[in-house]
């Protein structure tokens, strides 16, 4: 077979085309996000400069929550069909919305300090649910680490499944628990806010959802090509 | 030639299993009595904890009596599979013709035998230890609450203890999966208990806990079903 023919080939099956045109439709997405959220979107009557992290800090938040749903999905998928694809999409949801999560929980932190003058609000249910959704997801990977082979992928998709009904359950029994001291954007009714806000909210959430497919990309690439390499490296050893 | 095999029903499966756990206890009573003996340890540390000598520490019943039993079904969790990996029992119970939701069941309802035992000494002693006002009025309620709990410690803890089983440092893998997970079941029964000892005495806002750990234990009885099989499939 001819090089040429090869390298598309082995481009084709580790995907790389996918993530190069994620990776762009994300830069482009954030960086009109970037701009609409700081110099178009008008500024809130109320919370003033500081209420333009919302458009971010919940949009991360929501895509959190589709990230440890696709890991869930993964894991399940994973559970019925024992393909190997499905554990790297499962683990690497995980990872991305670990690090969204932790994002939520920083620019809540900011949004608190400006708002109600400190940086940590146990009365805020939101917050403290990413905390515990922090907390589960972490032990993701303690357990990852600690089973090999076979065991490994099996019991990463069983706790991707667990953390994922965990999510919901914290949500839930924290506001219980707590007065409801969080702004609230969305009602059964709809958005709590002006048109020319919610333009640029769904544009941060479309932005944030590229760049977590964008992410999950580029990972998934580096993880096909390390087991192409691998197998690659075994052939050449072999022969 | 009939090839019938005469498998025991489920229910037959199910009461030898935990005869067996209940029978290695009554003969060993290492858990049981390590867990209460823990539990009140960990009471008698607590008020120290608060760096005051307050007698009346009625407000924090809730916390004190949850985050304990907590600490607690960790310990008592984390022994539940001791004698089968030590004994190589489960090795034995895996090859028989044992469907795997019987065994999650009969080690739940041991879990659940063993934190209504340690209950038993711990809410009185909470009562006793911090209380100083009316508390054995609602006793009937805080019991009610912890039996609740005690099948949502019980069926998440034996999903996660038999996550563990199969890790390198297994004891310490073990809090690490199983106290997050635990949080809404803390929190719920906190509540709850502050609702009927130190707080509003609001009989909705008990109820309303109640029903989320009911909802919680439907919720992970389902995860258990849907997953258990693939935690034992070697």
């Amino acid at each position: 077979m001819p090089s040429s023919t090869t390298d598309h080939a082995s481009r084709r099956v580790i995907g790389a085309r996918a993530a190069l045109i994620w990776g762009v439709i994300a830069t482009v997405l954030v960086t009109v996000a970037s701009v609409g959220v700081f110099l178009v979107a008008p500024e809130d009557a109320d919370q003033g400069a500081i209420q333009r992290i919302f458009y971010f800090h919940v949009a991360i938040a929501l895509v959190s929550l589709v990230a440890f749903a696709v890991a869930c999905v993964a894991g399940i998928l994973f559970l019925r069909t024992r393909k190997l694809r499905w554990d790297d999409v499962s683990v690497t949801a995980v990872r991305i919305g670990i690090l969204f999560s932790v994002l939520v929980i920083i620019t809540g932190s900011i949004w608190a300090k400006a708002s109600w003058g400190t940086w940590w609000v146990w009365a805020d249910p939101r917050l403290v649910t990413y905390l515990i959704v922090v907390l589960i997801y972490a032990a993701y990977f303690v357990l990852r680490s600690s089973v090999d082979d076979d065991r490994r992928l099996r019991f990463s998709a069983i706790y991707a499944i667990v953390g994922f009904v965990s999510v919901p359950l914290s949500f839930y029994s924290v506001r219980v628990a707590q007065s409801f001291v969080h702004p609230v954007v969305f009602t059964s009714g709809g958005a709590n806010m002006p048109n020319s806000m919610l333009i640029w909210f769904l544009i941060s959430l479309a932005a944030m959802l590229a760049l977590f497919i964008a992410l999950l990309e580029v990972e998934l690439v580096g993880r096909r090509t390390e087991r192409a390499l691998r197998a690659l490296t075994l052939r050449l050893e072999s022969s | 030639m009939s090839t019938a095999v005469n498998r025991p029903r489920w229910t037959r499966q199910l009461a030898g299993l935990i005869r067996k756990d209940l029978r290695l206890e009554l003969r060993t009573k290492e858990t049981v009595v390590a867990m209460v003996l823990f539990a009140i340890v960990t009471l008698t540390i607590m008020q120290f904890g608060f760096g005051t000598r307050d007698d009346d520490l009625t407000r924090f019943t809730g916390g004190l009596m949850w985050v304990t039993l907590a600490f607690t079904a960790v310990l008592g969790v984390g022994r539940s599979y001791v004698a089968e990996r030590e004994q190589r029992v489960l090795d034995g119970i895996l090859v028989s013709p044992v469907p795997r939701i019987v065994l999650l069941a009969a080690k739940a309802i041991a879990i659940v035998i063993y934190m209504t035992i340690t209950e038993l000494v711990v809410i009185p002693v909470v009562g006793i230890f911090f209380v100083k006002g009316p508390y054995w009025d609602s006793i009937g309620w805080i019991a009610l609450v912890a039996l609740i709990a005690n099948v949502c410690i019980a069926l998440s803890g034996t999903l996660f203890s038999g996550l563990a089983l199969f890790t390198r440092a297994r004891d310490l893998i073990l809090p690490v999966l199983f106290l997050p997970a635990l949080v809404p079941v803390i929190i719920a029964g906190a509540g709850a208990t502050h609702a009927v000892v130190g707080g509003p005495h609001d009989m909705s806002e008990y109820r309303g806990y109640c029903l989320f750990l009911v909802g919680y234990a439907i919720l992970f009885l389902l995860v258990c079903i849907a997953t258990y099989d693939a935690v034992f499939d070697d």
